[in-house]
């Protein structure tokens, strides 16, 4: 079985776990929102606090795959590359 | 005949190569159309511009370094001719006509053909507007896409019509002339010293001069390989690798225990094999979907082995057969593989270790402890790499980059410690080594 999880799949597991409580992150944006709006350089805080309320970073995610697979199986269709 | 000097059989580089552009020849032939996607896993999907501008540096690096086998030459030829259409289709020239800023990017492959000896002047005369056109400098792009840019004006218009002097100023900028962060840098930051490499060193062909001296470049080379051998990715291992045959004609221990490793890799599967091809999901495949994805999942590290072993039919440039023990310290891999053996999995690079004489072991400890400090650096085991920096103090392998680099991370961890004495067990750990 492969070990790989795409990104969306992250993500709707994440959603599914109702950790994050968007009401929260919602009354928060609505508190600050309009002081951050009309701050000294608004025009930063409003790319990165209004448009994106919440990002999942992938710190480092290293090399994509995994690791290489069995070079015997990969042996087998190795024949496949040149036909 | 001095064994010890003995380089690698010219032959076996030739039929690796030609592997990589029998591969191609499919590539062109499947992916170059209409390139891959993948619904599945969209990472692994594929724009055909890439798989074509990618199998023309093939074919240029292949006929620049070895085009005088003949056997390369009748490849580099038939693969030509089936990249031609694709290269100068109508969905390029359409690209060169909306999107100036790219059009270097989208002629790539013309331009490599053309300086192959398949010139196409009506090409050539959209190119020209394309370029003069104001929008042609509407897109920034980081240092070692510039030196691209300059490299591909280069051949395509001959050296000097873009200055020399302005190109060796982005070389100074890029990732050849700074340190990399050999300890936590993403795969992209060593994209960007190879590729930079690369566009510097131009396959020989008018190379710009390096914006440091070779030993230094070398060292951080050797820092990031230790890591790539390690992780089996042999991507980037393959480009770290170029860094020896395109930058002169010495390759150090390391750097041949490492082409050791990649030939024995693609000996015993056949290709040099990427992590994104995942058995499971091929044999679930049939058809052209099942060739299609072993093609678009693998073709990459293919051509990395096929450059690599171009570069090293450069003349003088191929690796020796044999690592050379000179100078290694009596007893300093064991030392290392103590700990390595206590806390590592299996890696393809063992096989080649274990298969050496010791002298020949201790001749790369360098890099085994470099593969020490990088798995200590994963696990965050400070008290590990201090005492892994007192081994390598002991046996005079500490003056590399990634022993400077740990010991300034410890030394910052420390100060973290003292200046906020929030105490967990890593910190803890950590101020104690320090």
């Amino acid at each position: 079985m492969s070990n790989r999880v795409s990104h969306q799949e992250i993500v709707r597991k994440l959603l599914e776990t109702k950790s994050i409580d968007f009401n929260a992150i919602g009354k928060t944006v609505a508190e600050i929102g309009p002081s951050v709006a009309l701050a000294d350089e608004p025009w930063d805080m409003f790319c990165g606090t209004m448009r994106t309320f919440l990002r999942l970073y992938i710190l480092n995610p290293g090399i994509p795959g995994g690791g290489v697979e069995n070079l015997g199986g990969l042996r087998n269709v190795a024949q496949e590359l040149e036909r | 005949m001095n064994t010890s000097r003995a380089r690698w059989d010219a032959r076996d580089l030739v039929r690796r190569l030609c592997h990589a552009l029998i591969v191609a020849r499919q590539v062109v032939d499947q992916l170059a159309p209409d390139g891959y996607a993948d619904s599945e896993q969209p990472s692994n999907s594929l724009r055909p511009e890439k798989a074509i501008s990618e199998t023309a540096l093939l074919l240029l690096a292949a006929e620049s370094a070895a085009g005088q086998y003949p056997e390369v030459h009748t490849h580099v030829e038939r693969v030509a001719q089936r990249l031609i259409p694709h290269a100068r289709s109508e969905r390029i020239k359409l690209a060169l006509c909306m999107e100036p800023a790219l059009a270097l990017d989208y002629a790539h492959a013309h331009i490599c053909l053309a300086r192959l000896g398949y010139p196409d002047t009506d090409f050539d005369i959209l190119l020209q507007q394309s370029v003069q056109a104001q929008a042609a400098t509407g897109r920034e792009r980081p240092p070692h896409r510039m030196l691209e840019q300059s490299w591909s004006a280069d051949l395509w218009s001959g050296p000097g019509t873009t200055c020399r002097r302005s190109a060796g100023a982005l070389a100074r900028w890029s990732q050849l002339n700074l340190p990399m962060d050999l300890l936590n840098g993403h795969r992209e930051d060593i994209y960007a010293f190879t590729h930079a490499l690369i566009y510097c060193s131009r396959f020989n062909l008018q190379p710009l001069r390096l914006p440091r001296p070779r030993h230094l470049i070398l060292a951080e080379a050797e820092g990031a390989l230790a890591r790539c051998l390690d992780d089996q990715d042999y991507d980037l291992a393959g480009e770290l690798l170029l860094a020896w045959p395109l930058t002169g004609k010495s390759w150090s221990p390391a750097a041949t225990f490492g082409f050791r490793v990649l030939a024995q890799v693609e000996d015993a599967a056949g290709f040099l094999p990427a992590p994104i091809t995942r058995l499971d999901r091929l044999h679930r495949l049939q058809g052209r979907e099942r060739q299609n994805y072993l093609l678009a999942t693998s073709y990459h590290t293919v051509y990395v082995m096929g450059l690599l072993c171009a570069a090293a039919l450069l003349p003088g440039r191929a690796p020796p057969i044999h690592i050379s023990a000179t100078g290694a310290v009596r007893g300093a891999s064991s030392r290392i593989m103590a700990r390595l053996d206590a806390h590592g999995a299996a890696v393809h690079w063992r096989d080649e270790f274990d298969k050496m004489e010791h002298p020949r072991q201790d001749a790369i400890a360098g890099l085994l402890l470099d593969i020490a400090m990088h798995r200590a650096v994963r696990q965050r085991d400070f008290a590990g790499l201090h005492t892994l920096l007192q081994i390598g103090y002991a046996s005079h392998l500490a003056d590399s980059p990634v022993a400077s680099q740990v010991a300034e991370m410890l030394g910052r961890v420390a100060t973290c410690h003292r200046v906020r004495p929030v105490q967990s067990a890593a910190t803890e750990s950590a101020a104690q080594a320090c």
